[in-house]
């Protein structure tokens, strides 16, 4: 793989979209998610749990780990940037209405902008992680480096 | 040195409840008790298979000595898994109902198979609003040479 970041972040245009692959939730995946992570929330598993009273949040029955999405985001961001030489260097995002059992969601990154600095090219990309009605379940943004030097690369 | 072997974790979050911090007594500041753990590039396929990354930088050696990381690497979102992994059963974010809003989180070098990596945690801040108790949790993992592997914070409504 040959490794010219500069000429990769020059290809890079605003308003590009990357969408990522689509994510189902089952118990089968949240159980995985919960080993993991070692997140064992009753939130994921336990259906009696989720029939109580969360004071001001309510819930329709048990919810995916909410960094579940950040795995899907970083799985995105991380798949296109090997190839160009870019380096993952911040994700925030909000969960904005709770995922649950059968829904499938998917994530996608906008290139909202890129920058030069003193020391090295950078891009901001907005994120979305939507489910199956069209619903935004998460938003954020994220940040990716092209330095002349790969960061942590080995000497 | 604690080697990370996922299966080797308490996983019932209401054992020893009574015995972590509620909201009440969550003090922004105070350090949260954490133990180094070491990773294996087995846990690190093993994490990156169950959070749903098949990306061969994290399984394969050979491909990924093709990459510009020069070996595998763990998954950015390591930390997921290395903030459970370093704290006690009596951390407060096992508290079941803890309900996460939100995370960022900054990334500096890649964690790799053997790292020892090293939690410092606090609560930054907590809150009420909208009448619900709020926390910011702040940590820092780094590697066994005291290099930053990452930084990041995470928004959660605790439990009443």
């Amino acid at each position: 793989m040959t490794y010219n970041p500069k000429a990769a972040f020059n290809a890079i245009e605003a308003g590009f979209e990357i969408t990522g692959r689509a994510f189902t939730v089952s118990r089968e995946t949240i159980a995985d998610f919960a080993l993991g992570s070692l997140d064992f929330n009753p939130l994921h598993f336990d259906d009696n749990y989720m029939d109580g009273d969360f004071g001001k949040t309510q819930f329709d029955g048990v919810i995916m780990h909410g960094m579940q999405n950040f795995a899907v985001i970083t799985r995105t961001l991380t798949d296109w940037l090997l190839e160009r030489g870019g380096y993952h260097r911040r994700l925030e995002t909000r969960w904005l209405t709770p995922v649950y059992l059968g829904d499938t969601i998917t994530p996608k990154a906008t290139v909202q902008r890129k920058l030069e600095t003193d020391g090295s090219r950078w891009v901001v990309f907005d994120i979305e992680v939507v489910n199956q009605k069209g619903v935004m379940v998460a938003r954020g943004d994220a940040m990716a480096e092209f330095a002349d030097v790969f960061p942590g690369a080995p000497a | 040195m604690t080697v990370l072997k996922l299966e080797e974790y308490e996983n019932d979050f209401w054992k020893d409840v009574d015995n972590r911090k509620t909201w009440d007594q969550i003090i922004p500041g105070e350090l949260r008790d954490t133990k180094p753990v070491t990773l294996t590039a087995e846990v690190i396929a093993q994490f990156a298979r169950l959070i749903g990354d098949d990306n061969p930088l994290y399984h394969d050696e050979a491909f990924a000595r093709t990459t510009p990381y020069g070996g595998i690497i763990a998954p950015p979102s390591i930390h997921i898994v290395l903030m459970f992994a370093c704290t006690g059963i009596e951390d407060w974010m096992r508290s079941p109902g803890t309900i996460n809003c939100g995370q960022s989180w900054s990334y500096n070098i890649p964690a790799r198979p053997g790292d020892t990596l090293t939690m410092r945690g606090t609560a930054l801040d907590k809150f009420i609003k909208k009448d619900r108790l709020f926390a910011i949790h702040e940590n820092a993992f780094t590697n066994q040479l005291d290099q930053v592997i990452c930084t990041g914070r995470g928004w959660t409504i605790r439990p009443v």
